[in-house]
């Protein structure tokens, strides 16, 4: 098939359940948890695809599997080109280091390399709106100077495929408003999204399509309104 | 034109997993730079003392020894308070990396679970930042060559020589066991005694030329592949090269090797199913 970006086939996922020595000697089946169970999907380039579902189904999950931190137990997921996760920003951000620091570290951990960083750190600075506290230790920041700095150093990625986990709503209003709209820019330029959120009115918006998954299955794949109303359906059933 | 769909995830060969974890450690080389940096840097933050730690340390354990050893048998030998910081340098690098390398992914889990990126690199950042202090801990002997008043010579190179393959000894078994750690935290606390215990083993408060007057201990011995790294510092200090038997330092350099080899490959075809119990 032409132009198809991620291609999730068959995809199965179970974690195991920790146990001690002396709970592995007593054999039980309870031994692991299907987090998903036979996802089926694709999305094709240039799309943008948002997932709905209640806490636990199994949409970061997907997510983390697309992204290559879990591989599959069983199925194939195929992608094309350069993919960056957007989760829980500042990862790797770390106390006794600078700003200036801790941007380079983190960009480093998402893939960046020195000369981009280099070229980068005064948009970032700019944008984080951090100034003279780029050189002071992290430790000194507030939440919200620490959530500018991360989304600053997250938003210079320039991926194909973008991948996002429920990363709105830290700051400021003012920050939350700026920062929503880096997010947008970022994923009109990306061109392949597939989105995590709760906001049901982002979703409508920016989304092609939308699935709706439920205990680790994919429940409905289409147009958004009809999967929100899909995913209140079965809350509904679960009352 | 199209990007070709490849499927998700790395596909390092089992058999040329030790020599591709090198090519991700040089395509890697800014995010290792920046971890180095973390570690480093954090090891002695808030401290007053900072980087004189890496000195004092080794001295003050030193000396405690020192008169542990002189109450137990009188009369040491001249140079045993410099063997014994010398011991405790190379044998504490080896304990630090073996820990280092067992924990590298309980301890980065919340890193692993955000990102994915090859994570060998934990493994080899957190050894190259234990080899970078215990270099400089090194520094304490520098003292000692005027104290005893020993000639400087090129041998003193063997000191950093011995500390880099005392860390090479752990890596392999760490990272053959980092993976096992995530499923079950009971390897790290077995660890921890082996470092131990591993301590009265090795020659880090007796020498090789001790064992070697006993006679049928130095056979024994010589199957520690920590006896080498440790006399080869010992002897590099001096100023001449090891005269440790061949065998025992193909016993040490063979056991790195091959830890190396079988760590690398079975850290790369667990490590995806290890990160799951994290």
């Amino acid at each position: 098939m032409m132009g198809q970006s991620i291609i999730v086939e068959d995809v199965s996922l179970s974690f195991p359940k920790k146990k001690s020595i002396l709970q592995m000697l007593k054999k039980s089946d309870t031994s692991s948890f299907l987090a998903l169970d036979k996802i089926n999907f694709s999305v094709k380039k240039g799309e943008v695809v948002g997932i709905i579902g209640r806490n636990g189904c199994g949409k970061s999950t997907l997510l983390r599997i697309i992204a290559g931190i879990f591989s599959p137990d069983k199925g194939t997921c195929k992608s094309a080109g350069k993919i960056s996760l957007l989760a829980g920003l500042g990862t790797g951000f770390t106390g006794h280091l600078t700003g200036r620091e801790n941007a380079f570290l983190y960009g480093s951990i998402l893939g960046h390399e020195q000369a981009v960083m280099k070229e980068l750190m005064d948009e970032i600075i700019a944008f984080s709106e951090l100034e003279s506290f780029i050189d002071e230790p992290l430790r000194t920041y507030s939440a919200g100077m620490k959530a500018r700095l991360g989304l600053a150093v997250a938003s210079a990625l320039n991926p194909e495929i973008l991948l996002i986990d429920e990363v709105l709503g830290v700051g400021d209003p003012v920050f939350k408003e700026k920062s929503k709209k880096k997010i947008l820019d970022m994923v009109s330029e990306a061109g392949t999204v597939v989105i995590v959120s709760h906001s049901f009115g982002l979703m409508t918006s920016i989304c092609d399509r939308v699935i709706h998954m439920s205990d680790g299955k994919i429940k409905f794949i289409g147009e958004p309104q009809e999967a929100i109303s899909s995913y209140y359906a079965s809350e509904e059933g679960r009352k | 034109m199209d990007i070709q769909l490849t499927e998700v995830g790395p596909k390092t060969s089992f058999f040329t997993a030790p020599v591709s974890s090198l090519s991700i450690l040089f395509s890697h080389r800014f995010l290792i730079k920046n971890l180095l940096k973390r570690e480093t840097k954090g090891r002695y933050n808030n401290s007053f003392l900072g980087y004189s730690w890496t000195v004092l340390e080794p001295a003050l354990l030193s000396s405690v020894y020192y008169f542990l050893f002189i109450m137990l048998a009188d009369n040491p030998d001249r140079l045993y308070p410099v063997w014994v910081i010398i011991g405790v340098i190379v044998w504490t690098c080896f304990g630090k990396c073996l820990q280092a390398t067992v924990t590298s992914l309980t301890r980065n889990a919340s890193t692993i679970h955000l990102v994915y990126f090859p994570r060998i690199i934990f493994s080899y950042s957190t050894v190259g930042s234990t080899i970078w202090t215990t270099v400089m801990s090194s520094f304490v002997l520098i003292p000692l060559l005027f104290i005893y008043d020993i000639q400087i010579s090129w041998q003193l190179l063997l000191v950093p020589l011995a500390i880099f393959l005392a860390a090479f000894n752990a890596i392999g078994f760490g990272l053959l066991l980092a993976p096992a750690n995530c499923i079950n935290r009971d390897i790290e606390h077995l660890i921890r005694f082996i470092v131990r215990a591993g301590f009265f083993v090795s020659p880090v408060m007796w020498t090789w030329g001790m064992a070697v007057e006993r006679g049928w201990a130095a056979d024994v011995v010589l199957w520690n592949p920590m006896v080498f790294p440790i006399t080869l510092a010992r002897d590099g200090f001096l100023g001449h090269v090891t005269e440790f038997p061949l065998n025992g330092m193909m016993i040490s350099v063979g056991w790195g090797v091959l830890m190396w080899v079988i760590g690398s490959a079975l850290f790369s075809k667990y490590e995806h199913s290890a990160v799951k119990y994290l």
